[in-house]
């Protein structure tokens, strides 16, 4: 494409609109049906004909209060939970496999591979009854546990590929100096690592924030419930009445935290992405 | 485990706010409370979602009792199904939190067969039966014991638009027929109101018109899951799926048939295409709000009619369907008595009124009905009454779940029911399922 | 620790390893390995191997969670039901239509997406990622309900939009038919999820050395030959990576399904059959059975995908 830049940065504005169009629209749509009035849900049209924070007063003040904070409270705290420890475990484990010498690094990548692609849906009954038994049933630890198998295995890989793109030369010169090989790890690595342990941290917060079987089925009431799940507990006016707009209401103030990291760690996400999973 | 591990970990919370309001108590009730070690037992209540009616009335009944016992609620998902679901995996389990549940009719004979549920005592039984209207008694029963105790009833009544049914000629009233109903939305060009989505809603009407043609769904519903005997391959059966297959084929349910549930059939009367509707009675308090809110015109309230839900032949009664909630006491709770007691308090003929007039679901007690003020709220509250009187509960047994499920997968969309096949072939399927040949 | 010793002996020798006495270093740097991974490791067997297991056990008896004292072996009789009857085997077929139809699109919208990003103007360059990571960071319920509602005959609009397409007008109801409802579920799937395949993507594309495709426009190739010829072969492993991870993702397609149709008019899909057959039901038996057959299947596609496409896993592993 040899065209004059003038021509060219058209093409790209169009381009750009088309994509982020592509990108946002779903949302814009939803958050146009949150300020829906109950009797404007039937009207037909994107945006609302009388804009209303009805929907909003009802989750955050009103009669879902009680339903959606705790649940907001629970999905936060859950889900930073999983994601510290799974990044920690995740740390440990790719550095052993990045730089170490042991048997079982494959063993090891193979598992979390397996375990990333495992159907969750297969194992909640069994869960569901384990948990019942030794009382990790609607609890927050019933939930951290099976979360660090959807955080684990992509922040191994994602940890593995940052990993090994660390100048390793500093580690071998600090045990040279005489560190062992835990204070090269520590006091050399540790550093230069942060960034991608970071980038991990927001990926695999993503993964469990947007868990929905194992939020349905391993929690029952608002000590545990997740946000996901208690999506389905809303109510109209009656029972017979559908909630759509406490859950469009609801759906948007769920999605800010993900709008606010992407717009602040959008580089690092995508470079994290695209390590982990592809040769980088 | 030690023995109240478990117990006191659910309630920590509650314990907490039952100190508060021990508290609370203690100031107004100096001595009264004085006797008692430490907190009131807190009964947890595990209720469906509803405008705030059953924790007001936990409110009311805790402190109504004097400091014997605080009731906490614990919401429930918003579908019956997830309910169902929720409450048997609790149950299950043995746990010991279940003092109070509110179960829908259909669900009571799965807890109470294996034993899920505590007895209710026989004074109780009586004093909370008493006046209890038939249909609603029918749906807390169990092989002919009363093992929950009937809160609220819930049954559809047929609304139609006054302007329609004139211009139809059709004289409301006196009791109508599906066939006057379908004769006269199709000759004015309308659309009827009814639940064509695979859900719950479809089964409700399937056993609907199977009782009000005379026939019954399940035959023997006492029996294990492989003796089941289905009334579906019936006459009524038939004549059911000639008025489903009728409303389907002609598109008199409208194009959002397949997926019409209580609410969008509301919303589909109210428009300009609205006609006969079978529906619950929050489409009033509905209705009202929406008018109110400027959204629909003041007079379609004066144009909204109400009747009996329609019969299928001439002359010969309706068999509306039931709804509801009855309260039930799980078997390992660990205060079945104050439980009960709390239970009595609730159901109380007052309460119920009250629960009608705020959160719009009627009384199952007759005596309710007479409260004052009730038909300025509830204007169609007689026709309410009179239709609890002939509700038929959904079949009673422990695999309802499964033959409800299977009455919705073989009856959707309606358009595609077949009166000489459906029947027929629903039953097969139904009870290949039930002896666990086939997938559900 | 004894489950990674023990199944580290029954991996594969390592070629680079000759059998000799290992040095003490080596020792000490081999049981940091094991103290290092095996944590995460041992979580990610407990988390999943054990629960598996138990499915299996439970998948031959005849139980169902609230008729406790009927509970009865049946050896693989849940199997042999599930296998004869015709749901399985039709829910089966949504799920791997809605696989391969989804991953056919978002590899195609992802390439072209991936092809955007890079080469975009470095000024449009992070509004882009940033917009397309929105949809990879909501949660699939919320992208689910965003779809059903545009869609919905009540409460959508898009019947007024398109009103001007052929076959669309107010009176089209999207979920009371196979082929309508679907075409949704996939529409929400594609959205949410085409922004991790074309990150993949990206990262592949990075991998094509740009000496040749300079070479190749140099000696006159057209975009349409620089693609099909030079970047698209030296990405291959990239696409059969991505390939595969969103295919085995398809695969397990749960939420969208669950919030739109929750199975009706033939959108069911193995996982929704699973979770109301064991959850809704509460027949544990049966659901475990379905559970079990269910995770076959990914395995199988695995194997199918490593053997026969001869997807290279280990990308990442390789080291420097």
């Amino acid at each position: 494409m040899k065209s004059s830049p003038a021509k060219r940065r058209t093409i790209w504005t169009i381009i750009s609109v088309l994509v982020v169009l592509y990108a946002l629209f779903p949302v814009a749509s939803i958050l146009a049906t949150s300020f829906k009035l109950p009797s404007d849900l039937t009207s037909g049209t994107f945006l609302p004909t009388k804009w209303s924070f009805s929907n909003y007063e009802q989750i955050l003040v009103g009669d879902a209060q009680g339903l959606f904070l705790s649940s907001l409270r629970n999905s936060i705290g859950i889900c930073l939970i999983s994601t510290f420890i799974a990044v920690i475990l995740a740390t440990l484990c790719a550095y052993a496999i990045a730089r170490l010498d042991f048997p079982g690094k494959k063993l090891v990548l193979t598992t979390a591979l397996g375990v990333s692609i495992f159907p969750v849906i297969s194992i909640v009954t069994p869960l569901f009854n384990l948990w019942r038994n030794i009382g990790l049933y609607d609890t927050w630890p019933g939930l951290i546990i099976p979360y660090l198998s959807l955080t684990l295995p992509i922040s191994i890989w994602t940890l593995a590929a940052f990993f090994r793109q660390i100048p390793w030369e500093l580690e071998q010169a600090a045990q040279v100096d005489g560190a062992t090989t835990w204070q090269a790890f520590r006091k050399a690595i540790v550093p230069l690592a942060a960034p991608g342990v970071f980038t991990t941290a927001i990926i695999a917060f993503f993964i469990a924030w947007n868990d929905f079987v194992y939020g349905i089925s391993l929690t029952s009431t608002e000590a545990a419930r997740p946000v996901p799940a208690a999506l389905a507990f809303f109510t109209g006016a009656s029972q017979f009445e559908e909630p759509t707009g406490a859950i469009s209401a609801a759906a948007i103030i769920v999605t800010i935290p993900v709008v606010v990291l992407v717009l602040a760690f959008q580089r690092q996400i995508v470079s994290g992405l695209t390590q982990g999973a592809v040769k980088g | 485990m030690p023995k109240d591990a478990r117990y006191w970990g659910h309630t920590r919370k509650g314990a907490r706010a039952a100190a508060g309001v021990a508290l609370a108590l203690g100031a107004t009730l100096l001595s009264g409370c004085g006797t008692d070690e430490g907190a009131a037992p807190t009964l947890t209540w595990y209720i469906n979602p509803d405008a705030g009616g059953q924790a007001e009335l936990a409110k009311q009944c805790s402190d109504a009792s004097g400091g014997a016992y605080t009731i906490e609620t614990s919401l429930l998902p918003n579908d019956a199904a997830a309910q169902r679901e929720q409450l048997a995996r609790r149950l299950a389990a043995g746990d010991k939190s279940m003092d109070i549940m509110s179960l829908d009719p259909p669900n009571v004979p799965e807890y109470a067969e294996p034993g899920y549920l505590a007895p209710v005592p026989d004074d109780v039984a009586e004093r909370t039966t008493e006046g209890v209207l038939e249909g609603a008694l029918a749906g807390a029963k169990w092989k002919d014991k009363v093992v929950a105790v009937p809160f609220w009833a819930n049954t559809q009544i047929l609304w139609y638009r006054k302007s329609v049914a004139s211009a139809a000629g059709l004289d409301m009233t006196q009791p109508v027929t599906w066939d006057q109903i379908i004769e006269a939305a199709s000759s004015q060009d309308k659309y009827i109101g009814v639940q064509g989505a695979r859900a719950e809603s479809m089964t409700v009407w399937v056993n609907a018109l199977v009782a009000s043609a005379g026939g019954k769904i399940v035959e023997n519903p006492d029996a294990a899951a492989d003796e089941i005997k289905l009334g579906l391959d019936t006459d009524a059966g038939k004549q059911a799926a000639e008025v489903v297959s009728t409303i389907g084929k002609e598109g008199l349910g409208g194009p959002g048939l397949p997926t019409q549930t209580e609410n969008t059939s509301m919303i589909q009367f109210q428009g300009d295409q609205g006609s006969f509707m079978v529906n619950y009675p929050f489409v009033w308090p509905a209705t009202n709000a929406s008018v109110e809110e400027g959204a629909l015109p003041a007079s379609l309230i004066d144009d909204i009619g109400w009747a009996l839900y329609p019969a299928m032949n001439e002359g010969e009664e309706t068999a509306p369907p039931l709804g509801g909630i009855n309260l039930g006491v799980g078997s390992n709770s660990q205060h079945p008595d104050l439980a009960y007691q709390a239970i009595e308090c609730i159901v109380s003929p007052e309460n119920q009124a009250q629960y009608f007039e705020t959160n719009g679901n009627p009384p199952s007690n007759e005596a309710a009905y007479d409260s004052p003020g009730l038909e300025e709220t509830f204007p169609m509250a007689p026709t309410i009454r009179d239709s609890l009187e002939l509700a038929v509960p959904r079949p009673q047994t422990p695999y309802y779940n499964e033959i409800s499920t299977g009455i919705q997968q073989t009856w959707t969309p309606p358009s595609d029911v077949n009166p000489d096949t459906t029947p027929a072939e629903s039953q097969e399927f139904i009870l290949e399922v039930l002896r666990g040949e086939k997938l559900l | 620790m004894s489950t990674s010793v023990e199944a580290v002996r029954d991996a594969p020798a390592r070629s680079t390893q000759p059998k000799q006495p290992l040095s003490d270093r080596a020792k000490a740097e081999r049981r940091l390995g094991f103290w290092l991974a095996g944590p995460a490791f041992i979580i990610m067997l407990a988390v999943t191997a054990y629960p598996i297991l138990l499915a299996l056990w439970e998948s031959l008896f005849k139980y169902r969670l609230t008729a406790p004292s009927d509970r009865e072996f049946i050896g693989l009789g849940n199997y042999a039901t599930i296998l004869s009857d015709t749901l399985f085997w039709r829910d089966l077929g949504v799920t791997v239509l809605i696989t391969v139809i989804t991953v056919v699109v978002e590899l195609i919208l992802g390439f072209a997406l991936a092809l955007i990003m890079n080469s975009a103007l470095k000024a449009v360059r992070g509004w882009l990622r940033t917009a397309i990571l929105v949809p990879y960071g909501i949660i699939t319920v919320v992208s689910a309900f965003a779809w059903f509602y545009a869609f919905d005959i009540n409460s959508g609009y898009v019947n007024n939009w398109f009103s001007w397409v052929p076959g669309v007008d107010a009176d089209l109801n999207w979920f009371a038919d196979t082929w309508t409802a679907l075409s949704v579920i996939m529409a929400s799937e594609i959205w949410k999820t085409t922004p991790f395949i074309s990150l993949l993507l990206l990262a592949g594309l990075a991998q094509v050395p740009g000496e040749l495709t300079e070479a190749a426009e140099v000696d006159g190739a057209s975009w349409w030959q620089r693609m099909s010829k030079v970047i698209i072969p030296n990405m291959k492993a990239a696409i059969m990576v991505a390939v595969l991870f969103r295919a085995l993702d398809a695969f397990r397609i749960f939420d969208n399904v669950y919030i739109m149709t929750n199975g009706a008019y033939g959108t069911e899909v193995l996982s929704l059959l699973a979770y109301r057959t064991s959850i809704t039901r509460l027949e544990i038996g049966m659901g475990s059975a379905v559970s079990v057959l269910l995770f076959i299947c990914v395995i199988i596609i695995c194997f199918i995908a490593i053997k026969l496409f001869k997807v290279d896993l280990s990308g990442a592993r390789g080291g420097n």
